[in-house]
Formats: C-alpha cells, structure tokens, sequence
C-alpha cells in the first residue's frame, strides 16, 4: 500500500533554529499514529509543514491526498468572533465544496453527524466564541470530522477536554482508521501512544523511532525522545518535564 | 448636498461591510495605518500631476492613494515575518514611517496646506457627478468580490492553519483582503478624510457585532449603520454648522454607544 505521507531529507528551519532535521519518513493509509516528543520536538512543524503552511528549508514533503485536515494545538477564538457552532463545524465543508458551491444534503448529513458525535448539536446557535474550552475544542474537532478528510494531523487534541469528551475522540480516532484513514495524533501521554496506535513515531527534531509501540515505546527510545525526562511510575512510562531540548 | 449624501451613502455601505473583516481579525491599527498610509501616494500625485496649472489630477490621487494603502498594508505584513516583533509593532512602524513620509513629500507641494485639509477631514460636500458614479463602481466591484470569495476571507480570518488546510491559499487571499481595506480607506477619504475614515470602517461593524451572532447579518446591520451615518451626519452638519465630515464619524460612533448602552447584557 503507498504512503500516504512521505518525507525526504526534510529539515525545516525558523530563522537559525533547526526545528526538524533530515526526517525520512513513510506514513502508512488507513494507520493511527501518535506523535511524541517533547515541546520544541518538530511535531507541530512536521504538521505545519505537510499542509504547506511552512516551506522545508532543505528536502521534501509529498501527500498523497488532497483531503487534509489539520487541527492546530490552541486556536485563539476572538470572543465576538461572528459564526455559530453551526457555521464553524460547516467550514468543515468548505475545502470539498469550493468557494462558491453551496451545501448539498450529503454534506448537510456529514455536518450534522459530526455535531451529534462531538456532542455538540445542542450548542448549534450558540456563538464559538461564548463556549467553554472544552465545548469549543469539541466544536473544533466536530469541524474537522465534517471535512471527511483522507489524512488527519491532530495536534494535541485532547488539551482542555474532559474525561468523556476524550473517551468520544479516541474512539473517533478508532472509527477513523476503521475507515481506512489515516489519523496522526501529536500527544504527550505515552501510556496510550504505546496502547492505543497502531504505530508511533517518536521525535526530537531528529527522527528517533517509527514503527509499532513494541519498538517503539522502549525505554531507550523515549529516553532519546524526551532527552532523559522519562520515568516509570506504576509501570507506566511518563514524561517528567515539557522542556524544549534546548532549554538545558 | 445631494451627490454628498449618494457618495456618503455608498462609502458607509463599503466601510460597513469591509470594516467587519476588520473587526473580526483585529486589525483595527491597521486599518488606521492604511488610512494615513495613503499620504505619500496622494503626494506623489500631487508632485506627478499639479504641473503648470497647479491643479492635481483627482483620478491620480485615487490610484496613488489606493498604491500607499497596499503598500502600507503589504510593509507591515512583510516587517512582521522578517522580524517577528507583535503585529502592533510592526503595524505601527510603517504607520509612522508613511505618514511622515507624506507629510515630507507633500510639503513639497505648494499651497500643501490647503490639500492637506481636504484630505484628513474630507470634502463631501464637493463631490462631482463622476466621483458619485466611481464610488459606485468601486463600492460594487468590492461587494462583488468579498461574495466571491466570502469563504476563503471568513477561514484566513477565523485561523490561518485551518484555512490552509483546508485549501484556502492563505498569504493571497490575506493579500487580496488588505487591497480591499485600501479600495475602502480610499473611497472612504474623500468623503470623511483619512483622519475620520476609521469611524466608518469600526464603530458601524463593532455596533453589528452586538447586535448579530452571524457574519452575514453583522455585514448588512452594520452596513445598514453605516449608510445612515451618511445622510444624518449631513443633516447634523448642515443644521449645527459644523464639518460634515466628522459630523458623519461622530453619527456612526454615536450608533455605537447607543447599541452598547441599551443591548441586554449578555
């Protein structure tokens, strides 16, 4: 099965700071894959950079669809911002619809099932911009399912969201890859990177590891990842410290 | 007096609508930097096309005006990814440097006291037939294109990372964004001045904001506002004898207060 992402050589750079460096990389279709790394690790830059949205200062990224959806960590909502959680979860439809093309009933179907799983549908006329974080990362992410996309690169969907709201993304994430998407999901939590993906790609700037969680989530890879901020508590492995490797 | 009150009218309804993405995306300063942006681009009109009979040619001044907005709006964007400074900053730096750069230039210009007052504080009262018909033409043409392209606009304004992601080629259509706010501050000064042109661009929008959950209410509320601001600002001016232009400003910013007062706490 072709990749549906691949990186060649791919090193980004933000003025002098290297935040990824020569990243070979294959992202198998219809897979889910956790991305760990500490803060400052390239996962959001290796996102940013497969929608086009920063340029690969040497090397290249190739995505083998056109049907992306990228959830950014902490979008800022302006309070007043005018647009219902109806209309933000139909912006979903936007990138399939083009600009002119207005709503058929297939994507009125998908925006609406896409409110109901995310929970969201009781919140429809409300403003985004009024809702709690939580309510609003549910109505962030009930966008992106409306979008039907092929590729999903989700980063740090979990921050702000309750118990439940989690339990409905993972099994999202789970109906997803069921569906032969494939879903990348940037996290910090290593207990469910090494239970829940099917596979996990570990950065710090440098690829250090990609393949199954038995590879993958061994203690000296994720000493490598997190530059030693590691520990095994209770028989789970957590990351002890968000330090940019950087930072000493 | 009546071609004052169409011209008005027309710019209210531009300012209106075009003022909203302004108040949704926060870029309020540079909005304001646009405005007075557009000083050196009147100055070298001015210099190009005074020539012996001492009178500059209005057409040049639009289109030098509209290059010193975009210009000024394009500086900023460009100062902001060189140097990564706050976007006030940045914004703020070109305000500066282009209004002293006018300022410069047009004190170059004979009788320059004159001109500059027709273009801080307007000249409604003075508009020509022609100027009623390009305002329309100009206040349709942006109509027509913020309806083409609503939803790249509405995604780059709601977040850049999503709009990319979703296709929308994010630095032109911030770019095409920008040209519409100079059209706006352009047309706009002729009427208010550069100084005022801000009152039409942000208190009619900021009133809508209060009154409208949804872009496309907040758009014509705010428009509707705006286009009012016209005439009654006229009728102000003319009953209290006072500048028409800041008459204008001041009715937009009084429907403002208004709504701010009596709207139900939320």
């Amino acid at each position: 099965m072709s990749a549906i992402l691949t990186t060649r050589d791919l090193t980004v750079r933000y003025g002098d700071v290297v935040a990824l460096e020569a990243i070979d990389l294959e992202v198998p279709r219809g897979s889910s894959i956790a991305v760990l790394g500490p803060n400052g690790s390239g996962k959001s830059t290796l996102f940013a950079t497969a929608v086009g949205l920063t340029e690969p200062a040497v090397g290249a990224v190739t995505v083998g669809t056109d049907r992306v959806a990228y959830l950014p960590q902490q979008i800022a909502v302006e309070p007043m911002f005018p647009a219902t959680v109806s209309d933000v979860v139909a912006m979903g439809r936007w990138g399939a619809l083009g600009w002119r093309r207005r709503m058929s009933d297939h994507d009125r179907v998908l925006v609406a099932g896409a409110m109901t799983t995310l929970a969201v549908d009781h919140l429809a006329r409300r403003r985004l911009g009024e809702l709690s974080g939580g309510q609003r990362q549910r109505a962030l992410l009930a966008q992106v399912a409306a979008q039907d996309a092929e590729l999903l690169l989700l980063d740090e969907p979990f921050t702000g969201v309750d118990r439940p709201t989690e339990d409905t993304v993972r099994k999202l994430i789970d109906a997803w890859r069921d569906e032969g998407r494939t879903v990348m999901v940037a996290t910090h939590d290593l207990a469910r990177a090494s239970r829940d993906y099917d596979l996990v790609l570990a950065l710090n700037r440098r690829l250090i590891a990609f393949g199954p969680a038995a590879e993958t989530c061994t203690e000296e890879v994720l000493a490598a990842t997190f530059a030693g901020h590691v520990a095994r508590i209770g028989g789970l492995l957590i990351e002890t410290e968000h330090r940019h490797p950087g930072a000493g | 007096m009546r071609n004052g009150a169409a011209a008005a009218m027309l710019v209210g309804v531009l300012c209106g609508t075009v003022g909203c993405f302004v108040v949704m995306r926060g870029t309020a300063l540079l909005a304001e930097s646009v405005a007075h942006g557009v000083l050196p681009g009147v100055a070298v009109a001015v210099l190009l096309t005074a020539g012996t009979s001492g009178e500059p040619d209005k057409a040049a001044i639009l289109c030098g005006a509209l290059a010193g907005g975009v210009l000024t709006a394009a500086g900023s964007a460009f100062i902001l990814r060189r140097t990564r400074l706050r976007e006030d900053t940045a914004t703020a730096v070109m305000f500066v440097f282009m209004l002293a750069l006018g300022v410069v230039l047009i004190s170059r210009v004979e009788g320059f006291a004159v001109d500059l007052t027709s273009f801080l504080f307007g000249d409604v009262l003075s508009v020509p037939d022609w100027e009623v018909a390009l305002t329309l033409g100009l206040t349709a043409a942006v109509l027509a294109t913020l309806w083409a392209l609503y939803r790249p606009f509405v995604l780059v304004s709601f977040d850049r990372r999503r709009a990319a992601s979703l296709g929308v080629p994010v630095e032109r259509t911030e770019l095409a964004l920008m040209v519409l706010l100079a059209v706006a501050v352009v047309v706009g000064f002729t009427v208010v001045g550069a100084l005022l042109v801000l009152g039409l661009l942000i208190a009619p929008p900021a009133a809508a904001a209060l009154l409208t959950k949804r872009l496309p209410a907040m758009m014509a509320v705010s428009a509707a506002i705006a286009a009012a601001s016209g005439p009654l600002g006229l009728l102000v001016s003319w009953h209290f004898e006072v500048a028409a232009g800041a008459s204008i400003a001041l009715v937009a910013v009084a429907a403002f207060a208004v709504t701010a007062v009596l709207r139900p706490t939320p």
